[in-house]
């Protein structure tokens, strides 16, 4: 390109600045930019001018409504943005804690959600002695509470003891654990389930149990079998269901 | 800008009470009535505000980032409109400052001396070097529509738009200096 043809450019790099530049030619003239560092350094040079123009300009002062529907836009945004974090925050908390739950509501049978799923579960379980059922339901005297479920063709019996908003979960004739394994209790709130932190093992005899420091809106407790350290959701059916009744 | 992504609702009331004025007279100038001003300003303002912090710092400053989003969001309604028809003065005497120099903060009065020098600057360059730098940059106008407009030659509009910029650019340098 010789200089004549150059200086041409650079009429171009003064009208690109200010946007007055033909559409057809801009791409062209952003081609050569990319690689001509005498039009880039000319681009450089005029930008500040063409920034400094609407300074020039008269000034006139905006309504305050302006600012007000402005202002009524942003922070509706704001509040509605917030909203959809904090909710998301939720469904996130939800799902670190609320596998099983995850799971239970993945069950659709005739269109049967998984809370009378669940119902109907224990119900056939009970008439075929799948995992038991309970006997003794919120029974005891001086603030303790009983809930029980006998021993199913698995032949584990499990009992809930309540006192106050402690609980203490008793498991029998569990089977020993493959090396890696714990048991883990679970418990549901309001149909999320939660992890009950105290990890546990059967002993020689097949008894387990652990302690739920809170029984405080629980309608289930559950026992799953879990890698060692425990899950975060449970990683297999439970073993072991029993139904509180408040 | 980090209070664009925290969706900072107090920043961005300060952020418009720092550079509303001026982009509401930007696009006052370019669109030349009143409501439509308003609204090409609620539109700008709320396209930054939910932008999610598109500003490069290495490109300019807030303020030309803003004016710049403002003058072509102008830009856009003049030509969206069938009939273009900027409100396009050469006068000279219209480009005055209206606020007195006390109410003015130190940077404003930095931005008013630029101002005051760019106006300068426009008002030295010969008539035909102005109407070119105002016609592409408040009217939105290509180098081949000015040329249609003024009836002259497309190179000579090129000519006079690059001397008159680089007149203004170099009055700029010289205030600096």
């Amino acid at each position: 390109m010789n200089e004549h043809e150059h200086d041409r450019r650079l009429e171009e790099v003064a009208a690109y600045a200010i946007g007055g530049l033909d559409p057809d030619r801009v791409e062209e003239l952003e081609k050569h930019l990319a690689g001509c560092k005498r039009c880039q350094e000319e681009l450089r040079w005029l930008s500040p001018a063409v920034q400094a123009l609407p300074e020039a300009v008269e000034r006139q002062a905006p309504p305050p409504e302006l600012k007000q529907r402005l202002m009524a836009e942003v922070r509706a945004d704001a509040a509605a943005e917030e909203k959809r974090t904090r909710a998301e925050e939720r469904r996130e908390r939800a799902d670190a804690r609320g596998g099983f739950g995850e799971w239970l509501r993945g069950l659709h049978v005739g269109g049967l959600t998984w809370r009378p799923l669940a119902g109907l579960a224990l119900a056939i379980l009970v008439i075929a002695g799948g995992i038991g059922y309970a006997v003794g339901s919120g029974g005891g005297s001086g603030g303790a509470h009983t809930w029980e479920v006998e021993p199913a063709s698995n032949g584990i019996a499990a009992k809930v003891v309540t006192e106050g908003d402690r609980g203490e979960l008793h498991l029998t004739g569990v089977e020993q654990l493959p090396k890696g394994r714990v048991l883990e209790a679970w418990v549901e709130r309001d149909g999320i389930v939660e992890p009950v932190p105290a990890l546990f093992a059967p002993d020689q005899a097949g008894r387990a149990s652990t302690t739920i420091e809170s029984m405080k809106g629980v309608s289930a407790v559950m026992v799953t079998r879990e890698p060692a350290g425990g899950s975060k959701k449970p990683t297999t059916k439970p073993f072991v269901q029993v139904p509180i009744e408040s | 800008m980090p209070w664009i992504g925290r969706k900072d609702a107090e920043a961005f009331e300060v952020f418009y009470d720092r550079h509303g004025g001026a982009a509401y007279s930007l696009a006052y100038r370019v669109l030349g009535e009143r409501g439509a001003a308003e609204d090409c300003i609620q539109e700008a303002f709320i396209s930054i505000w939910r932008s999610g912090g598109k500003f490069d710092p290495t490109r300019g400053s807030v303020r030309s980032w803003t004016l710049s989003i403002v003058r072509n969001r102008a830009i856009d309604v003049l030509r969206s409109k069938a009939s273009k028809a900027p409100k396009m003065t050469f006068d000279d005497d219209e480009i005055i400052e209206s606020r007195p120099a006390e109410e003015l903060t130190e940077e404003e009065a930095m931005r008013d001396e630029t101002a005051t020098e760019v106006r300068g600057a426009l008002s030295q360059l010969p008539d035909e070097q102005s109407k070119v730098i105002q016609l592409a940059y408040f009217g939105g106008f290509s180098q081949s529509e000015i040329a249609g407009m003024l009836n002259v030659p497309l190179g000579t509009v090129k000519g006079r738009m690059r001397l008159g910029l680089e007149k203004i650019r170099g009055e700029l340098a010289e205030g600096l200096a």
